[in-house]
């Protein structure tokens, strides 16, 4: 007459654990659904007759009332549809409810009986305890990596009852190949011919974790670096890949083709994208943003002088927090949001503002197209470096430059240095930290003073030109920041008093 | 801000015929042979003689003599009718001279000096900005007025570097009203050139410009000049207006060589081909300037100033540059170069560079903006 199947439900990018309960007794034939339901879990009665139909299994004409407890939690998605099934064929008698102690379910049914993947895999089973948990085959791989051996995939509901009763054994669960963690990344440095400043920055954002601002003209080879950065960060570690992978999961969004994420995603948004698609957010359920999507990994911000003024300042925040507050009237969550921005832009509206004297717009238009940056979101950038497009000796087989995973040996060498000062990597040190793990030079002292006293510099400036001469100090392999150090680092961000003063060059 | 402005009769019919929107030429036939005030009677009850067409009638009603005359007082500005005492002496004898010119500042100083127009382009490299500095230091410091058009870029380098010398007058002359709303820096540039010289402009206060009048207002700066300075321009540009009408008036034009790969040296270049007088210092444009005023009566020459050692502050101490940096004033050189250039050319890591780079700059040996450098010194 009762049954109650443990599921979950989605609140963000966390699961939320959800009990199904079944009623079913004599009286009018009907069948209602209460305790918050969104509308596809409104719908899911249509889905669930069809598919028990289908499977040659009862729909009992008697009144049936199911309930989602925890009542106060709004539930959505279809992922309820399996266990709303699975009560109902043990409420009625039809599945002896011993077959399903300690199991819990999740899966949207289709009218045909099949089990299908929902969004959220991996959070949801998280959330779900028990010995046994229940995922269409074709999220199972997903789930593997969260529950282990709890897993047990269904791909319709005739099998699924066939292995609860005991009659089959359970299918195999389709494991992905591609788990390891040496996956070459699509692109690789050697591609890209001269630019050895910009790709010295890109081994600096890499290393250190720091923002990276790239402008220059068109055809300059901007959106050909920036797509190199994921390659060259160190792999997910295991925690990391976990996260990265329940982002996508309840984002809908599929990572490295079902496998086990092993490298830094790399998120690059059109320019078109409005702000709930950026930071995240959504009128039916709250969905995960670009910015999460791109958790670990990197953000790449192509002509980010196009993008709203309202996107950009979104941005503000989990920049410096390195997560983002969704608050709406339907429910407030956290999503992480930590990653390296990485952003290019042309220096004007007619793209050849960088080379001096080429440049025919005039003033009011210059500064119209750089008021749209604001200087907080300026300051962020720890990097800034003009880039021009490169000699023709270098395009026709100039010396190539290190592979991406020569870079990135570099960069993991750097990374274990900054491990051993208690962070992760040198963007992320306070201010205090910085004053007592690291030393300056003299020089290096007097020139940042020099810096400071003509107005060249100010205080948060002088933080992150100390950071990124930290890291350019961990990579040269040096104990102790130098001026050499210092003046690499401040001059990787000179293309910033281009954007600062909108000047004519 | 000229503290009352009181028009004359005459001065406020001249501003509001100046309002109704014609053009230069057709300004000038409103007042042959009728005075301010009769051309606007004229035009208003539809008989005058420039106007057949009656197409400036509608628009001379009573009160917009009074709305000129208003915007006049509130912005300070002064106006001044070709024919009148106050006219500036200098312009009126040009045969395309403004029928009605309008001024903030003292016009005065336009008399009895030499005066030089610097001209240029507005997206000029350092080197531009540089020469157009020291041209503009070095003509205020011989008692040159220096002219231009108060755009930014060259004629602001120039300007402002004038403007730094002491009792040195500046002239500007806009293709805007006065009053125009303007970025701030252009505002303060105007108001900078107004407090230190003169601004002038044929437009009305509060009356729209047109993008033909920078064109047509350059014949007023070729006008006003004994010799034009052509410090940098692209293939085509105003400057090149300023040119024409210089030839045109017989005055002198110079210019400033430039690299043949930079575009915005590309017309200054093509002015020497084609037979401009070539100026490498303010030397060569005071020599230019002496022969173009020898003769003329009631102009002082200019005078020589005493030999400029180079730039201010290029002999500091220097600290002993490292073998980078030696290697790195190679690789520079005068043209802007982006760091990537230099660290290809030199062959050094990028921090070997930096650190180069800020010791050349520090010793005087190197310039840099934005992301630019180039070498300094011989």
């Amino acid at each position: 007459m009762l049954a109650s199947i443990p599921s979950a439900t989605l609140h963000g990018v966390d699961g939320r654990s959800v009990s199904v309960e079944v009623h079913v007794s004599a009286g009018l034939p009907g069948f209602t659904v209460v305790g918050l339901p969104d509308a596809a879990v409104r719908e899911s009665r249509d889905r669930v007759r069809a598919a028990l139909l289908s499977s040659q299994l009862s729909w009992p004409s008697r009144r049936v009332t199911v309930n989602l407890a925890p009542s106060g939690v709004r539930k959505t998605g279809a992922g309820l549809d399996l266990p709303i099934a699975i009560g109902l064929l043990v409420a009625a008698d039809v599945l002896p409810s011993a077959c399903v102690d300690g199991t819990g379910f999740v899966g949207e049914l289709g009218l045909d009986g099949s089990v299908r993947p929902v969004p959220g895999i991996a959070s949801l089973v998280a959330a779900i305890t028990g010995d046994r948990v229940v995922v269409p085959a074709g999220a199972a791989s997903e789930a593997v990596f969260v529950a282990g051996e709890r897993v047990r995939p269904a791909s319709t509901v005739a099998e699924l009852v066939a292995a609860l009763r005991g009659l089959s054994p359970w299918p195999a669960i389709a494991r992905s190949a591609d788990t390891s963690p040496t996956c070459a990344p699509v692109h690789d440095l050697l591609d890209v011919r001269g630019q050895l400043v910009a790709r010295r920055s890109l081994e600096i954002a890499a290393a250190g974790g720091h923002h990276l601002l790239l402008v220059g003209a068109p055809g300059s080879g901007k959106t050909m670096l920036a797509t190199r950065l994921a390659g060259i960060l160190p792999a997910l570690t295991r925690d990391e890949a976990l996260e990265v992978l329940r982002i996508h999961s309840a984002a809908g969004v599929a990572v490295s083709g079902g496998a086990f994420p092993s490298r830094p995603p790399l998120r690059a948004p059109h320019h078109g994208a409005t702000e709930v698609a950026i930071v995240g957010g959504g009128t039916s359920w709250l969905r995960p943003g670009e910015i999460s999507l791109a958790h670990a990994g990197v953000l790449f911000l192509d002509e980010l002088g196009e993008f709203p003024a309202t996107v950009l300042d979104a941005l503000r925040q989990p920049l410096e927090e390195h997560l983002i507050r969704v608050r709406r009237a339907r429910g407030a969550v956290d999503f992480p949001a930590r990653f390296i921005l990485v952003a290019a832009m042309n220096p004007c509206p007619c793209g050849e503002g960088g080379l001096p004297g080429a440049c025919r717009c005039n003033d009011a238009i210059r500064q119209r197209y750089l008021r749209r940056l604001s200087a907080p979101l300026l300051d962020r950038f720890d990097l800034a470096i003009t880039m021009s497009r490169p000699d023709v000796e270098d395009l026709l087989g100039g010396p190539p430059g290190d592979s991406s995973a020569t870079v990135a040996a570099r960069v993991t060498g750097a990374r274990e240095l900054a491990h051993a000062r208690g962070v992760r990597c040198n963007a992320e040190l306070a201010v205090d930290q910085l004053e007592d793990r690291t030393t300056l030079s003299p020089e290096a002292a007097a020139l940042l003073e020099r810096r400071l006293r003509s107005g060249a510099l100010s205080a948060r400036g002088l933080h992150r030109v100390r950071r990124v001469a930290l890291t350019i100090a961990d990579l040269d392999g040096v104990p102790r920041v130098d001026e050499r150090q210092v003046a690499e680092a401040l001059q990787l961000r000179a293309a910033r008093s281009v954007l600062v003063s909108g000047g004519t060059p | 801000v000229n503290a009352s402005i009181t028009l004359s009769e005459d001065e406020r019919y001249g501003a509001a015929l100046a309002s109704l929107g014609a053009g230069p030429g057709t300004l000038r036939k409103f007042l042959t042979d009728y005075s301010a005030a009769e051309a606007w009677d004229a035009i208003a009850l539809g008989c005058h003689r420039a106007d057949p067409e009656r197409r400036y009638r509608a628009k001379a009603v009573p009160h917009a003599v009074d709305l000129v005359a208003a915007a006049c007082a509130r912005s300070g500005v002064a106006v001044m009718v070709l024919g009148d005492l106050g006219y500036p002496p200098s312009l009126a004898e040009d045969r395309e001279a403004p029928a009605v010119l309008f001024s903030t500042g003292d016009v005065s100083v336009l008399e009895g000096r030499p005066r030089v127009a610097v001209v240029g382009t507005r997206s000029a490299t350092p080197y531009g900005l540089g020469v157009a500095a020291e041209l503009g230091r070095g003509l205020a410091g011989a008692g040159v007025v220096v002219v231009s058009g108060a755009a930014l870029g060259v004629d602001a380098a120039a300007q402002v570097a004038a403007l730094g010398v002491e009792g040195a007058p500046v002239v500007g002359v806009l293709g805007t009203a006065l009053d125009a709303p303007a970025t701030r820096r252009h505002m303060a540039l105007r108001d900078a050139i107004r407090c230190g010289g003169a601004v002038l402009s044929e437009i009305p206060p509060g009356a729209h410009s047109a993008r033909w009048w920078f064109a047509v207002r350059n014949r007023v700066i070729a006008a006003l000049a004994h010799v034009v300075v052509v410090v940098e321009c692209h293939h085509r540009g105003g400057s090149l207006h300023t040119v024409a009408a210089a030839l045109a008036r017989g005055v002198t034009v110079t210019a400033v060589p430039g690299s043949v790969r930079s575009p915005a040296s590309a017309g200054t270049n093509r002015l020497l081909v084609e037979g401009a007088v070539p100026v490498r210092d303010v030397d060569d444009v005071l020599t230019a300037v002496e022969l173009a005023v020898a003769g003329r009566p009631g102009i002082t020459p200019p005078g020589r100033p005493r030999q400029s050692s180079g730039q201010p502050g290029r002999e500091r101490a220097v600290r002993s540059p490292g073998p980078g940096a030696t290697r790195v004033r190679h690789a520079l050189d005068h043209d802007p170069a982006s760091l990537e250039t230099i660290v290809r050319r030199s062959g050094l890591p990028v921090g070997e560079v930096s650190l180069a780079l800020e010791q050349l700059t520090e010793a005087g040996l190197a310039g840099g903006a934005q992301g630019w450098w180039w070498r300094l010194g011989r």
